[in-house]
């Protein structure tokens, strides 16, 4: 007699557990589908507002970006700082990391607790200011290099520690074997640990990538006199602080969504890696 | 001691080059402007006068005199326990429903996470048009479905800091969702099955198991909720721009505008040696809020 009952209780919680869930994905996706949706109405049907789906397709939203507002530069140097970051950090923190796992030398613990404390002390945006005056002296504050370099330095601690610490599984008998056949530390490092560490090189490859690909605020300082240089993040960003920038909430959209869609593509292939690369950290660190 | 240190070192010397990168990076980029505002916290310097130095009349002055960094302070903190326990809790119980049996885990996974793989700042500028009170579709959609009359002011005096932080929780759900995932996937299926042996309910369960064994993943969880929304200005900065009237200025912001005072419709002269102190005693309160939350978490674990 009591079963049915409980069956329906059952079936009830099952239903509100679904809802909840669904409903908060919702939450999640419509903004996203906001931008998207909205880069493709006029000017006029994005400030209506009310509906999601444009009256009209606007394909040549993205023309009109790409053509009058620099948006292909912007795409362009988003990619370079992307790509720059990403192989930059793999670089860096490859090295550092195998150093700290496996090479015995004076000054390890030295350099662990500075990478450390580096991670937790923050003083924000701040030391931007003196960095942007001494590249000024180097003559660096024309191009991207330096926005590339404070990105990487910013995350290269996390990354270090993502890397000894899967070097540590790694059996040390495979680089005592090649030690004793004579290789030297680097050819250890690039042919022995290199090819086994790939999964964890995978994570901080899409960390790092994604870092720079939405960084906003170092960027912001470093291009302020020059817009040339701006990625999409702070190209978008700059209209709505300009004076036409009531007729020009078509072309933000537009500006937004190619900084959204190519990170969501890039998502949809390795949505994996990114859980699995965060999960990581959070169980041991 | 001299001689061994210079033996290892020339026994290393490739080593050292590799290590050589990462460490100009620390130089140049973390240890010397770091070394920079420690100096500058005792000079008055704009950038285009020359240097002046003034002791401690910095701190005298934000200590005594600023009451706008003050309530930039009490911002963050209104902004961080805001954002904290509206993710918090809803990202732990998200977290649990996806980890009980249920279809899509994966897919579900994926678009919760989704958030935080899209930039801040682009996203804040996407939401300051949804929360447009004019036409915002946000007030467009309450009123449509009649839970408003007229639309609401969500850039307002009032309410600015409650926008600030849906947006900062729509952001930071997913992530520490899979924190908390994480951590349930450690707790072992055996507990539960003997539990269910035992003739426990999934509440009991729940509060039984699930919650105390937790203890470890809510703390790390906790600490970077903490340390991310004290420091976090970067959505406030597209959004709202701290204002109005300074209602929604966070202690970073204020600290960034002393170094970057042109920015967006406001301007501010530049102040280098007083923004260099704002900085170091938004760090130290930043550093003794994160201290006091690590004893207080570590005595109250060891109880268990």
């Amino acid at each position: 007699m009591k079963e049915p009952l409980k069956n329906l209780l059952h079936i009830l919680l099952d239903a509100i557990k679904y809802i909840f869930i669904i409903s908060f994905c919702i939450i999640i996706i419509y903004p996203l589908l906001y931008a998207v949706l909205g880069s493709f109405k006029s000017n006029y049907d994005v400030m209506l507002g009310g509906r999601l789906l444009p009256e009209q397709w606007m394909f040549y939203n993205y023309v009109e970006a790409w053509q009058q507002f620099d948006f292909l530069l912007y795409t362009r140097n988003s990619i370079l700082l992307g790509a720059g970051v990403a192989l930059i950090s793999l670089f860096v923190s490859s090295m550092a990391g195998y150093c700290i796992s496996r090479r015995e030398f004076w000054g390890r613990k030295l350099l662990k607790k500075t990478i450390l404390a580096t991670m937790f002390i923050s003083i924000g945006t701040v030391t931007l200011r003196p960095i942007y005056l001494l590249m000024v002296k180097v003559k660096l504050h024309n191009s991207l290099w330096p926005v590339v370099l404070i990105i990487v330095s910013a995350n290269m601690g996390t990354y270090i520690f993502l890397i000894s610490r899967f070097i540590n599984t790694v059996p040390r008998e495979l680089d005592e074997a090649a030690t004793i056949d004579g290789a030297k530390p680097f050819r250890i490092y690039y042919q022995i640990i290199i090819p086994l560490i790939r999964p964890i090189l995978g994570v901080v490859g899409l960390f790092s990538f994604r870092a720079a690909w939405n960084d906003y605020i170092n960027a912001n300082v470093f291009t302020m006199s020059k817009p040339y240089l701006r990625p999409l993040t702070v190209g978008v960003v700059s209209l709505r602080y300009g004076v036409m920038a009531a007729a020009q909430w078509h072309i933000m959209l537009a500006g937004a969504s190619m900084s959204i869609i190519p990170m969501l593509i890039v998502y949809a292939f390795t949505n994996k890696t990114f859980i699995a690369g965060l999960s990581e950290g959070a169980v041991k660190g | 001691m001299r001689s061994r240190i210079k033996r290892s070192i020339k026994h290393n010397i490739s080593t050292y080059l590799m290590i050589m990168p990462c460490i100009i990076l620390l130089i140049v980029f973390v240890i010397y402007p770091l070394c920079w505002v420690l100096r500058y916290v005792f000079y008055s310097y704009d950038g285009l006068h020359p240097e002046k130095f003034i002791g401690i009349d910095n701190f005298i002055r934000l200590f005594s005199r600023d009451r706008d960094y003050w309530k930039s302070v009490y911002n963050t903190f209104v902004y961080a326990f805001g954002k904290l326990i509206v993710t918090v809790p809803l990202s732990f119980f998200l977290a649990v429903l996806l980890n009980s049996k249920i279809k899509f885990k994966d897919i579900f996974r994926a678009i919760i996470f989704m958030p935080t793989i899209i930039s801040t700042a682009v996203m804040s500028l996407v939401f300051y048009f949804m929360f447009n009170s004019y036409n915002g579709i946000v007030n467009q959609v309450l009123i449509k479905y009649s839970l408003i009359d007229t639309p609401i002011n969500w850039f307002g005096r009032d309410l600015a800091m409650v926008t600030a932080v849906i947006v900062a929780a729509w952001g930071a759900i997913g992530n520490y969702m899979i924190y908390f995932l994480a951590g349930l996937q450690t707790v072992p299926e055996e507990m539960y099955e003997s539990a269910k042996i035992d003739g426990a309910s999934y509440m009991q369960m729940l509060t039984f198991i699930t919650i105390p064994l937790m203890g470890p993943v809510l703390q790390v969880v906790l600490m970077l909720a903490i340390i991310v929304s004290l420091k976090g200005f970067q959505s406030i900065m597209v959004l709202t721009g701290g204002g109005p009237a300074g209602a929604t200025d966070v202690m970073y912001l204020y600290v960034y505008r002393s170094f970057f005072p042109s920015q967006g419709e406001m301007s501010f002269a530049p102040q280098y040696g007083y923004g260099s102190a704002a900085a170091v005693v938004t760090a130290l309160i930043t550093g003794i809020i994160t201290i006091i939350y690590l004893r207080i978490s570590k005595s109250h674990f060891n109880k268990y």
